[in-house]
């Protein structure tokens, strides 16, 4: 576990430049929930970026030519491909608390300076987008870990694209024949369902999608010669 | 005598390249130099030391097998590599906090005192280091967790010769703190080698041209300058290759003492490890 941690390190140092770009992300939430008075989108903002800066610790060790000289060190391949996928859920669910409790401070700042315009906080509804945006950037992640790991990081990232353009185009080609179909679609059972079960659901889809993903790049890593 | 490495019939493939059936060993407390033009498979015999490419053959480090222990194994050992280092945004003071949970054994003081004799800053970014002071951090890194064996591959290209001679007496100070240790170095500034290595492997299109003591390679082998005339009176088994020249053949020949036994010819220079290398790569037979 100590080798783990000590590529976490490597890819979290490498993060540190990241530092400015954050605090960018945070005036820049403040000022667009100021003048908006829109909330729902600072955890999918949030949870996006973190997850992003995640996978891009890929490029600094592909523009550095590290990949050959971190195999060398005393650690498996298992051990970097994990490493990679506990940097990249753990920023996911730092992105999504960092989103919802920023949320939140914005909100009662916001209310505090301006008790004219009040913005009033459903804190159902900031749940249910912050698990929507965790399940859709570890979706984007799932997607481009094995990319990357099978055509590299620049590769890698047009392969992604079209991945999720197929997927796009798949989902709305089964939406469109069910629509046109005879077949029967009771929106409300659906609905009940998601109210009751969304939440389970999405974070079972989340374990699922980063379960196959770690699987299916350790078999790419494990093969490939550098 | 033990060997702290073992290559037997490593073999790799490419297209337009194969490594074939590469065996040697790396004897403890030696230095062996790895020489051979660009694209030899220098690189590729130490990448498949290292278990970052697959290949056939058996590789032995500490009489185990490379693909069984690598973790453990990878734990003694120091690794230069020519092209490849941690990311350019991490600085020295970095390394060390990355280096620590890796090697058990890293000596954070050892490290940083190497830092400061060679003068790195340890807070500046890597990507603003020299070509000399990345290679300087590359080698301090490899020895600061007492390996007993180093594979470095390419470490002094591009150096200049002060810088260079400051990197091949690290290397002689590292080999004379512990006879259990080794290096295996790959190099085509052979100039180096031939004055720390003890033993001499050859590599050339991806197969092992010659392997042996550096000094016997320098003492015995020759460079025998002659006329057409005399070339004509040799017998092929006598000589390496040779290469015609304007004026005259320059022929290489494998025992001096026993080559001046035989023929009545005495000009025979003493070569250096590059005129041998020459005369190999591109001479006839």
């Amino acid at each position: 576990m100590n080798n783990i941690w000590g590529l976490i390190k490597k890819d979290l140092l490498n993060l540190s430049s990241y530092k400015t770009s954050l605090l960018i992300l945070i005036i820049f939430c403040a000022i667009a929930i100021g003048s908006t008075g829109t909330i729902t989108f600072v955890p999918i903002i949030v949870c996006a970026i973190t997850g992003m800066i995640a996978l891009s610790t890929f490029n600094y060790d592909e523009t550095s030519q590290a990949d050959k000289y971190i195999l060398s060190l005393p650690v498996t391949r298992q051990d970097i491909v994990l490493s990679k996928f506990i940097l990249a859920i753990s920023s996911t669910i730092i992105g999504a608390l960092l989103g919802f409790l920023f949320t939140i401070f914005l909100v009662n700042i916001l209310n505090i300076i301006r008790p004219d315009s009040l913005i009033t906080l459903d804190y159902n509804n900031l749940l249910t987008t912050t698990i929507g945006a965790m399940f859709g950037i570890s979706l984007i992640q799932s997607i481009q870990i094995p990319s990357i790991y099978k055509w590299g990081a620049e590769k890698g990232r047009i392969q992604m694209f079209v991945l999720i353009f197929v997927l796009v185009v798949l989902i709305l080609g089964i939406s469109y024949l069910v629509m046109n179909s005879n077949f029967n679609i009771n929106l409300e059972d659906i609905e009940n369902f998601m109210n009751k079960f969304g939440i389970i659901t999405l974070i079972l889809a989340m374990i699922i999608m980063y379960y196959i993903s770690f699987k299916l790049s350790l078999k790419i890593f494990k093969h490939k010669d550098y | 005598m033990e060997n702290n490495i073992e290559l037997k019939n490593v073999s790799k493939e490419y297209p337009g390249f194969q490594l074939k059936d590469i065996s040697f060993n790396v004897p403890k407390g030696s230095i062996v130099g790895l020489i051979g033009e660009n694209g030899a498979g220098k690189t590729t015999t130490i990448k498949a030391l290292l278990n970052i490419i697959n290949y056939n053959g058996q590789i032995k480090i500490f009489n185990k097998d490379i693909k069984e222990g690598e973790k453990n194994i990878k734990q003694d050992l120091g690794i230069v590599l020519d092209d490849s280092f941690l990311s350019d945004y991490l600085t020295p003071k970095g390394i060390n906090t990355i280096m620590k949970n890796l090697y058990p054994s890293w000596n954070s003081n050892k490290y940083f005192n190497y830092v400061k004799d060679f003068k790195l800053p340890s807070n500046k970014l890597i990507k603003n280091f020299s070509s000399g002071m990345k290679m300087k951090l590359k080698i301090i890194t490899a020895i600061s967790h007492n390996p007993k064996v180093l594979i470095l591959d390419e470490p002094t290209s591009g150096l200049d010769p002060i810088i260079r001679k400051e990197i091949l007496d690290l290397f002689r100070q590292y080999i004379a703190e512990d006879e259990e240790r080794s290096i295996l170095i790959s190099s085509h500034i052979t100039s180096d080698l031939e004055h720390i290595s003890d033993y001499t492997i050859f590599i050339n299109n991806g197969q092992i041209i010659l392997s042996l003591p550096t000094t016997d390679l320098l003492e015995n082998y020759g460079i025998v300058k002659c006329t057409e005339q005399e070339f004509k009176k040799l017998k092929k088994d006598d000589y390496i290759t040779y290469l015609k020249g304007k004026y005259h053949y320059e022929i290489l020949i494998k025992d001096k003492n026993l080559f001046t036994k035989k023929y009545a010819i005495k000009t025979i220079d003493k070569p250096s490890i590059d005129e041998i290398m020459l005369l190999y790569v591109k001479g006839e037979k």
